[in-house]
């Protein structure tokens, strides 16, 4: 559509909304671009954590936790449809103080998601000036460009961003299914080596299994963003269960396949501590052209998550802005971009602080807490939309089946997991209960005096039973 | 003077550039349009013309 | 009769969005600037490491040297370190307090003002 056209148009219905354009394949790009970025780094702390057994038992059950988030996610979110994803479910089914935390879950978990893949680009690029001979690279421009550019392409159109996202999601997928094969097929110089599974096969005993979730997460963390293009599908009753099962799918094939090759070619100790796993993985085997792909694998996941993330964070930023839960301004559409921009603008410097402020393992873990406790929301969530509006009294795209057992599950694998994140960063979790518990007194007795009741009720469902 | 160092400066430059576009388009669409048209999207509109939940 | 929100000046939404914003960093930075935070690996070394002393058979020396790693002695303590996995139940009891206290503090609060909303939304009860 030409800028003369969108003009004309919004000059006829005097109201802007976000553009309606994506379809499956984009949902898909989101959700797995976010998240992809986590075989490439990161999941290999679990291996650290508990040894080899460890890492597959903690990527096998936490893929049962994220099935059953995309499980839940795709039917609540299927039947309430707006750019808030999480967040505007829990305004209709919890309330607002609920919605109020849960908008802030997503910006904080994808805001320092954003910041910890920034970091990630430039530590990429100082070792690879490193192997070419140039110590001392400052990191700091790339960090910044790296959000800098995501941002812009935000900003100028949700469709760019997310076909962008789509092709180079794809070409890392490909590039860790050809790693396999090629390691399948002989390529490696080096053989596999799963010794260790018999010779130290728990060198925690069962704690490590547990402790090893902390990170067995990371796998799949953030597949959950898919609900956030909700307002901008073109019909997402149907392409958001179908993009959001796809993706868990995908990533469900990546993990194991991630695990296999990495714990086959590098000893655990050293797997348990590797900044970039798949990258070292390719450098045991040899193979030059393997490795110039792991290494664009690494970035293109880096930026693909990163790009999704301020996608989704600057949503959720612009709905809470919309219901006045923040202030209004931020609820502003681009009228030529139908982009959130202001909401996209406001959080590029605060994703810097944390980029060029905060060690990575902090960031990470502030991420991965706030993740955890919005899957602890979607469990009683789940269990009230259904209480609330039974099968039949409104249209869902999509039912999932076994209900309330997804949902107990989920609660039962959360639980295991605070546990988890408790061994060794309890500190953590405690200085980040006391502050979203001081938000939500905050907002509970100053800041909800400024938004409307009835009007953060958007759906045209019927009243909810037993109310 | 070698590569990387052209490189550094190169991402400053650009980091500069992005910002700067961000910062003068916002300036302009906030003085172009009136704020109530900016922020007149409402959450639902879509299940109001899309879905219908009546079985 | 509608509840109707006053009216939030310029400067109150500056200083409500930088409160928001000073929480976010303080409990970010705070555990840090205190010393508290994350989780260290000690090594426990041993004498003369070999690649035999270290549990390392052929295959994964083979695999070390890959990696750029060819000396024992450099390989000795990534291989022996270890998490100390020991915690107070003091502190585990405190935690699970925080999580469940919270969600029951935010579930409860949240239920008053839903009323509120499906009363102004749907009219008052049948």
């Amino acid at each position: 559509m030409t800028t003369a056209s969108v003009a004309a148009s919004t000059q006829q219905d005097q109201r802007l909304q976000l553009l309606r354009v994506l379809g499956p394949g984009h949902v898909w790009a989101l959700g797995v671009g976010i998240v992809l970025v986590g075989e490439y780094m990161g999941w290999n702390f679990s291996v650290g954590k508990g040894g080899m057994i460890a890492g597959l038992v903690a990527c096998w059950l936490a893929g049962l936790l994220y099935t059953c988030v995309a499980m839940i996610d795709s039917e609540v979110t299927s039947t309430v449809a707006a750019a808030g994803g999480q967040y505007a479910q829990a305004k209709h089914i919890v309330g607002p103080l609920m919605a109020f935390n849960v908008g802030l879950f997503l910006v904080m978990a994808y805001t320092m998601l954003e910041a910890a893949n920034a970091i990630t680009v430039g530590f990429l690029l100082d070792a690879v000036a490193g192997m070419q001979g140039h110590s001392g690279l400052d990191q700091q421009p790339f960090i910044i460009l790296t959000v800098m550019f995501l941002a812009w392409l935000n900003y100028r159109g949700v469709l760019a961003t997310l076909t962008f996202n789509f092709v180079i999601t794809a070409i890392a997928f490909v590039a860790i299914i050809v790693l396999f094969l090629s390691v399948q097929l002989g390529a490696s110089a080096v053989q596999l080596d799963f010794s260790a599974i018999t010779s130290e096969p728990l060198p925690y005993g069962w704690l490590g299994i547990i402790a090893a979730l902390h990170f067995g997460l990371w796998y799949y963390l953030g597949i959950e963003g898919t609900c956030q293009a909700a307002e901008e599908v073109r019909s997402p009753a149907r392409s958001l269960p179908y993009g959001t099962m796809a993706g868990i799918i995908t990533l469900l094939m990546a993990a194991t396949m991630t695990w296999y090759v990495c714990s086959g070619l590098i000893p655990w100790e050293y797997l348990g501590q590797a900044g970039t796993p798949l990258f070292d993985a390719a450098r045991v085997t040899g193979n030059s052209g393997l490795m110039v792909l792991l290494f664009i694998g690494t970035i293109f996941s880096t930026l693909a998550s990163a790009n999704g993330c301020i996608n989704d964070a600057s949503r959720a930023w612009f709905s809470m802005g919309r219901d006045r839960y923040l202030p209004t301004w931020f609820g502003a559409v681009h009228p030529h971009h139908r982009t959130p921009y202001r909401s996209i603008v406001f959080l590029v410097p605060i994703a810097l602080i944390f980029a060029l402020g905060a060690p990575l393992d902090q960031v990470i873990t502030f991420s991965i807490l706030s993740g955890l406790l919005g899957y602890t929301f979607m469990t009683f969530n789940m269990i009230m939309f259904r209480r609330k509006w039974p099968l039949g009294s409104i249209k869902r795209g999509y039912v999932h089946p076994f209900h309330p057992l997804p949902a107990i599950l989920l609660l039962v694998l959360c639980s295991a997991t605070y546990f988890a994140v408790f061994l060794g960063y309890g500190t953590q979790l405690i200085a980040m209960m006391c502050f979203y518990i001081i938000a939500s007194l905050w907002f509970h007795f100053w800041r909800y005096r400024f938004v409307r009741r009835g009007d953060q009720f958007t759906m045209p469902w019927p009243r909810p039973q037993a109310y | 003077m070698d590569f990387w160092n052209f490189l550094e400066y190169a991402a400053w430059a650009l980091s500069v550039g992005f910002g700067a576009y961000l910062l003068i388009d916002l300036a302009r669409i906030d003085s172009t349009y009136d704020n109530d048209l900016l922020t007149s999207s409402r959450e639902g509109e879509i299940e109001l013309t899309q879905e219908r939940h009546q079985i | 009769m509608a509840y109707q929100p006053p009216k939030q000046g310029l400067v109150g939404q500056i200083v409500d969005v930088f409160v928001l914003l000073m929480l976010t960093v303080g409990a970010l930075y705070i555990p840090l600037y205190l010393g508290l935070a994350g989780a260290a690996k000690t090594p426990a070394p041993i004498d003369n490491p070999t690649w035999e002393a270290l549990g390392q058979n052929a295959t994964e020396q083979q695999q070390w040297a890959a990696l750029g790693i060819t000396d024992p002695a450099a390989a000795s303590d990534i291989i022996t370190a270890r998490f100390d996995y020991s915690f107070s139940w003091m502190a585990l009891i405190v935690m699970t307090i925080l999580v469940v206290g919270y969600f029951v503090l935010v579930v409860r609060l949240s239920d008053r003002e839903y009323r509120d909303v499906i009363e102004e939304r749907f009219g008052g009860r049948r």
